[in-house]
């Protein structure tokens, strides 16, 4: 599991097309901030997409002035992890 | 709402972001409704700690199946909510990346073979070739032919349950526990001065004490949270000394008022020339040795436990002999008058004013004296002398059995008091302090246990080191080692136990969460449902018995070692293992199997299984052999044990231990548990029920050491006599091998949590500074460690926590990298067959 | 707030990700630290870059390294990086470290100094104790488990300056009251900012952290002095010795002026508190009287 968060500071006239310019990124979750600009982001790693790679697309995004991570979390998985119960051999 | 950890995550991650931007987000967002949520919905409830014999208590806080929180037990007597670093991280243990989940089985073209890969197997199929092994070895040599290797780690009703499946089931008495490596010199010296195991005195005795004595005890990193209540008395009591020896500078002379760094193996002059002051001046508690001891001597010259074709043992006169003769006081003062003060500082190379000062504390009537040891004492070819003649100056002074006067024996391991030594794991033990070799003992097992007469074994079994000897040897051909991990811990890897493993005829089946040491050279590996994925009951240093429920499930199909004992003992029918005279005894056991003859006996499993334990408090509880089996396993088990010490018809008495449901309640009772009440010291009138039981006449506030038919207490003299093996002019240097605060034993769990294996990744070799400038090494440099029986590369520490005198170097065992026990040897106590890991000759050269 | 400019994209590993990125969140990073809820995964939390051993002070570091890399290769653990053109707090191809990743290891020949070309790094740096790469600093006693009662000191036994960088202070613990504090002092006269420490923290989050010493250091008024140091350094009081004082006391009772205050003997004639010269009372009477026989 890798979860992030930012802070994305978005040109106050194009905020709602990076809102959605985010939303349409797998793993994004937009939590707030519209009306200051400072759009509080999660990322979270999808089925084949790091985080990482996310977090990069994130900036490329028109309108987007930057994006600064504040929060990063990553770690063996709980709720995967357990459920190895078998090897390949 | 139930919230995931995922979303929980999330949730924190955003609002550390709003935070930061000044952002207000909606309160569903925010984090503390998470979090508060989050933290509703863990269930909390008791553990004992996974490793040391301090026994903290710690609370588990499971959500979704899975250990997501841990805590000091705040209402713990032993720990009040503190941990050591090893005890931080106890969740972890459970979630190494590698867990087995499967039985994992040597295999060639699909059939088991010796020189075949792993390959995973049904439970079925590996009890299948287990069994197999197993009867084709009793067949062909009978029951010493097969064994098992256990654990002061294993919880009370795994020992029991082990314990009657060998002695009582396979009428082998080859079953000995991993405490034969740690404590078993401690129980000697026990049973020869007392006539009964484990400590008098208890954990109160460090606010009690005046004066401190460390004994080959690194406690500030082997009992943590003990030396942190020693300290607070060391900070808080005025006129409180410690004094600390050891044969290099350890963590613990940090505090030390009075610390000795003493050449190894001269302990036992040391403790002789106490005695010896304490006689001269005249000091010694006159009323106390008249009423209270019988003074002894026992054999010397009794070789090293080696084997017998070694040159020292054909030398030794009195080879592991050891019945006590008696003598007068005036003998044993002569005995001990050789060991002068100019003598013994010579012999020991500690200054003459450290050990005066040291044989004052004991002498001096008004201070209050404990003394704590561990395996500097007990891994020693003397070890049971060595304890002894600490008791001895404990006895002559009259300082024992009371509150702050106490010799205590600290044990290693979470339940070596517990399980190895209170169950009677050992090869020569039956519960409650019963041996083998008594009649009566071994009829009274029968009668509980509902055997014929004649089911055990007279004959004491091979303990730990006599059974890699027969492995190698091709004797033994069956091992089944559980919860410890031997092949690493056992002495002379490359020559003893490596060998004895791989021989083609031998078939070893290891039981650990981990792929171990010991599980790569098996051949058979069992998963193992550990710690909390089973209800467990512990017995600690003190006699406290701590009990805990099953937390979580085990990985995949990981069983419990109890669970694994009586499955296992499902396939063997008894008349596969017992003659028929003693089948005809009992005639109505006919065509049954060993686990129904003694687990479902009636009375094991008498308790009914509802699908769930509960606790007071309405929580609800997996128990996975309950479910397995049919009835609750630990409660039937465990009572029945209690026919063995709490019942009035038990040959030993004073290990009372109180009902099941009582510990599943209390944070650990202490034992003899009398009337639902604790005993704190033993053998004194008024703290210890048994004395006036025992015998009536005994004055208030007197003791009365009744494990002994008289009531006294063995002052057993012992001389100095060198160790097996010194520093020479080919191998130069001493080995010291121990352990280090953040790693447990072999590291199979420890070395698991990244936190710890970052903090102490590597064993080094510890060194003095000027021993490594002869040799052209310095700090880090790879030096290479050899002995006469193999050798290993470590990187040097000069500089580091343990700071040896030159002529001694200190390597730490936890490291499956570099095995240090593939240096040393298996010289061993030969009274308690416990190996001498303290001490053995190196050369160090630049690797 | 930290403002950064538009960069092309580029394909970058996840660590260099995390740099970037939290390198520019640093301002504002250290903001929420202050409200407890910044909280992230220590592995990829870089602390301070910290200069290798021997090197001048910042600024006229700058100026004399000429970014040959030279220390870079000669470090047999690898720990010492190029600042690149991204890292713009930090002059292009000068070395550092971080200590949560790669601390110094203390190498006592230095050779990451032997061959460096200018003055940068001090190769009359000969004993590696006398580096001074940084300060380690506890910043957060409410976190480090030590100063919590539990038995952790990790910090303490990694130190290669034992006993001297890092020194346990023993304190009642009076919550649980019977166990000890075992807290970790670190001292800056004996402090090498090796960061062998810091990544050794067992916490998810350091709490023992190592910065450069400009950031680390207090400083003193430069007016003040510590009087017991200035008169161990002079020998003796800097001023007239005190007089030998006397004191009205009652029989039995003494008053050490400079050491213990009053002193009360117990019956037995045995100072309360001080170790007996022997353990017998000078009274042979106490001896043959002796309260131990008999006692329960």
């Amino acid at each position: 599991m890798e979860i992030c968060s930012l802070v994305v500071n978005a040109r106050p006239e194009r905020v709602a097309e990076v809102v959605s310019g985010l939303e349409a990124l797998p793993g994004v979750e937009v939590h707030g901030g519209q009306a200051e600009g400072k759009l509080i982001v999660t990322v979270e790693d999808a089925p084949e997409v790091a985080a990482a790679d996310t977090v990069h697309k994130v900036q490329d995004i028109e309108g987007v002035i930057n994006a600064v991570l504040i929060y990063h979390y990553g770690e063996g998985d709980s709720e995967e992890e357990g459920n190895r119960e078998s090897y390949s051999t | 709402m139930k919230v995931t950890r995922r979303e929980f995550v999330k949730t924190q991650a955003a609002v550390a972001a709003a935070t930061v931007a000044g952002v207000t987000l909606p309160a569903s967002k925010t984090a503390l409704a998470a979090d508060d949520e989050w933290e509703k919905g863990i269930r909390w409830d008791k553990a004992a700690c996974r490793y040391c014999g301090t026994g903290c208590s710690v609370l588990v806080g499971v959500r979704d199946g899975r250990v997501v929180a841990s805590q000091g037990d705040p209402d713990a007597p032993v720990n009040k909510g503190l941990n050591c670093i090893k005890g931080y991280f106890l969740p972890k243990i459970l979630y190494g990346k590698d867990r087995l989940t499967q039985p994992l089985l040597r295999k060639k073209d699909g059939k088991y073979a010796k020189d075949g890969k792993f390959e995973p197997v049904s439970w079925d199929e590996a009890f299948d070739v287990m069994a197999d092994q197993w009867k084709q070895a009793l067949k062909k040599k009978g029951p010493t032919a097969v064994g098992m290797f256990g654990s002061g780690q294993w919880t009370l009703w795994e020992g029991y349950a082990a314990s009657k499946f060998i002695k009582g089931g396979l009428r082998s008495n080859n079953l000995d526990p991993n405490a034969r490596h740690c404590m078993a010199s401690a129980v000697g010296a026990f049973m020869r001065g007392f006539g009964a195991d484990e400590p008098m005195g208890c954990y109160d005795d460090l606010e009690m004490a005046d004066t401190f004595v460390l004994w080959g005890s690194n406690m500030a990193e082997m009992h943590p949270i003990l030396w942190s209540r020693l300290t607070d008395t060391r900070l808080t009591k005025p006129g409180c000394e410690v004094h600390v020896l050891s044969t290099y500078k350890h963590r613990c002379f940090e505090l030390a008022d009075n610390g000795m760094v003493f050449v190894p193996q001269t302990d036992l002059a040391i403790l002789n020339y106490i005695a010896n002051y304490i006689i001269q001046h005249k000091a010694y508690n006159k009323e106390f040795i008249e009423k209270h001891v019988n003074f002894t001597k026992t054999p010397t010259d009794i070789g090293y436990g080696l084997r017998p074709e070694d040159p020292r043992e054909k030398k030794a006169k009195n080879r592991a002999k050891g019945k006590l003769t008696k003598i007068s006081f005036e003998e044993y003062a002569k005995s001990v008058e050789p060991y002068t003060l100019d003598y013994v500082a010579k012999l020991s190379g500690v200054s003459k004013h450290k050990l005066e000062r040291l044989a004052k504390a004991y002498a001096d009537p008004k201070r209050k004296v404990s003394s704590y040891w561990t395996m500097g004492f007990n891994q020693h070819t003397r070890g049971v002398w060595v304890n002894g003649l600490l008791y001895n100056v404990h006895l002559l002074m009259g300082k024992i059995s009371e509150p702050g006067n106490s010799p205590f024996s600290l044990t290693g391991q979470p339940s070596a008091c517990g399980t190895a030594r209170e169950v009677g794991t050992f090869a020569h033990r039956l519960p409650s302090d019963l041996v083998v070799k008594k009649k009566a003992h071994r009829d009274y097992a029968e009668k509980v246990w509902k055997l014929p007469e004649g089911t055990i074994n007279p004959k004491p079994g091979f303990h730990a080191v006599l059974m890699m000897r027969k492995l190698h040897d091709g004797v033994m051909n069956c091992y089944w080692q559980m919860c410890n991990n031997n092949l690493q811990a056992a002495a002379n890897l490359n020559n003893e136990s490596y060998p004895g493993f791989r021989r083609p005829e031998n078939f070893i089946t290891v039981s650990d969460p981990y792929p171990t040491v010991s599980a790569q050279a098996a051949d058979l590996i069992l998963p193992t449902a550990m710690w909390i994925e089973k209800e467990g009951a512990y017995g600690n240093a003190e006699r406290r018995t701590q009990f805990w429920r099953e937390q979580v499930k085990g990985p995949g199909e990981s069983r419990s070692d109890l669970w694994q004992i009586l499955e296992f003992a499902k396939r063997f029918k008894v008349e596969e293992v017992w003659p028929a005279d003693l089948l005809a005894k009992k005639p109505e056991y006919q065509g049954k199997t060993l686990y129904d003859i003694l687990f479902e006996n009636g009375q094991v499993n008498r308790f009914p299984f509802e699908g769930k334990i509960m606790d007071e408090r309405g929580n609800a509880y997996d128990n996975h052999e309950s479910a397995h089996f049919g009835y609750y396993v630990q409660k039937g088990l465990f009572e029945e044990y209690r026919l063995f010490n709490a019942a009035p018809e038990a040959p030993k008495k004073g290990h009372d231990l109180a009902p099941f449901d009582m510990y599943h309640k209390a944070r650990g009772l202490r034992w003899p548990v009398v009337d639902g009440k604790e005993t704190l010291w033993r053998y004194r009138e008024g703290y210890d029920p048994y004395v006036k039981v025992k015998n009536p006449q005994v004055a208030a506030g007197d003791v009365y050491f009744y494990g002994k038919k008289d009531g006294r207490a063995n002052i057993i003299t012992a001389p100095y006599e060198p160790p097996a093996e010194s520093p020479d002019h080919e191998f130069d240097l001493w080995l010291c091998t121990g352990r280090v605060l953040e790693h447990w034993h072999s590291g199979s769990m420890t070395r698991r949590v990244p936190e710890l294996f970052r903090a102490v990744p590597y064993a080094p070799v510890f060194m003095n500074r000027k021993d490594a400038r002869k040799r052209r090494l310095r700090n880090g440099s790879l030096a290479k460690i050899q002995s006469r029986r193999g050798e290993i590369i470590c990187r040097v520490e000069t500089r580091g926590r343990n700071r040896p005198p030159e002529g001694l170097v200190f390597i730490p065992w936890f490291d499956a990298g570099r095995l240090v026990n593939k240096l040393t040897l298996d010289a061993t106590d030969p009274l308690s067959k416990e190996t001498d890991y303290k001490k053995c000759a190196v050369r160090i050269t630049k690797a | 707030m930290t403002t950064q400019t538009d960069r092309p994209p580029r394909d970058a590993g996840r660590r260099q990700f995390l740099v970037d990125t939290l390198r520019s969140a640093c301002g504002v990073g250290l903001f929420g630290l202050g409200l407890g809820l910044f909280s992230g995964r220590a592995s990829s939390l870089p602390a301070m870059r910290l200069r290798p051993p021997g090197a001048l002070p910042e600024g006229e570091f700058e100026a004399a390294c000429i970014r040959c890399g030279l220390c870079v290769r000669d470090c047999p653990y690898d720990i010492l990086h190029l600042a690149d053109v991204a890292d713009q707090d930090l002059a292009t191809g000068t070395p550092y470290f971080i200590a949560r990743t790669d601390p110094c290891q203390m190498c006592e020949d230095i050779p990451c100094i032997q061959h460096c070309p200018t003055p940068a790094l001090d190769r009359g740096l000969d004993d590696i104790n006398e580096s001074r790469m940084g300060l380690a600093v506890l910043v957060d006693q409410e976190t480090c488990i030590a100063y919590l009662g539990l038995r952790c000191e990790v910090c303490f036994n990694i130190c290669p300056i034992r006993g001297e960088a890092i020194t346990l202070e023993y304190r009642h613990n009076p919550r649980s009251g019977k166990h000890a504090l075992f807290l970790p002092i670190v001292h800056s006269d004996a402090c090498t900012g090796c960061g062998l420490c810091e990544h050794a923290c067992i916490l998810d989050e350091a709490a023992i952290k190592v910065f450069p010493l400009k950031l680390a250091k207090g400083e003193l008024g430069k007016h003040y002095r510590l009087g017991w140091k200035e008169k161990a350094k002079h020998g003796g009081a800097l001023v007239t010795p005190d007089v030998e004082h006397h004191y009205n006391l009652p029989k039995g009772v003494e008053y050490d002026l400079q050491g213990k205050g009053l002193i009360i003997e117990d019956q037995a004639g045995k100072a309360k508190g001080g170790v007996p010269e022997t353990p017998f009372s000078s009274n042979p009477l106490d001896t043959l009287n002796n309260s131990s026989l008999g006692r329960p």
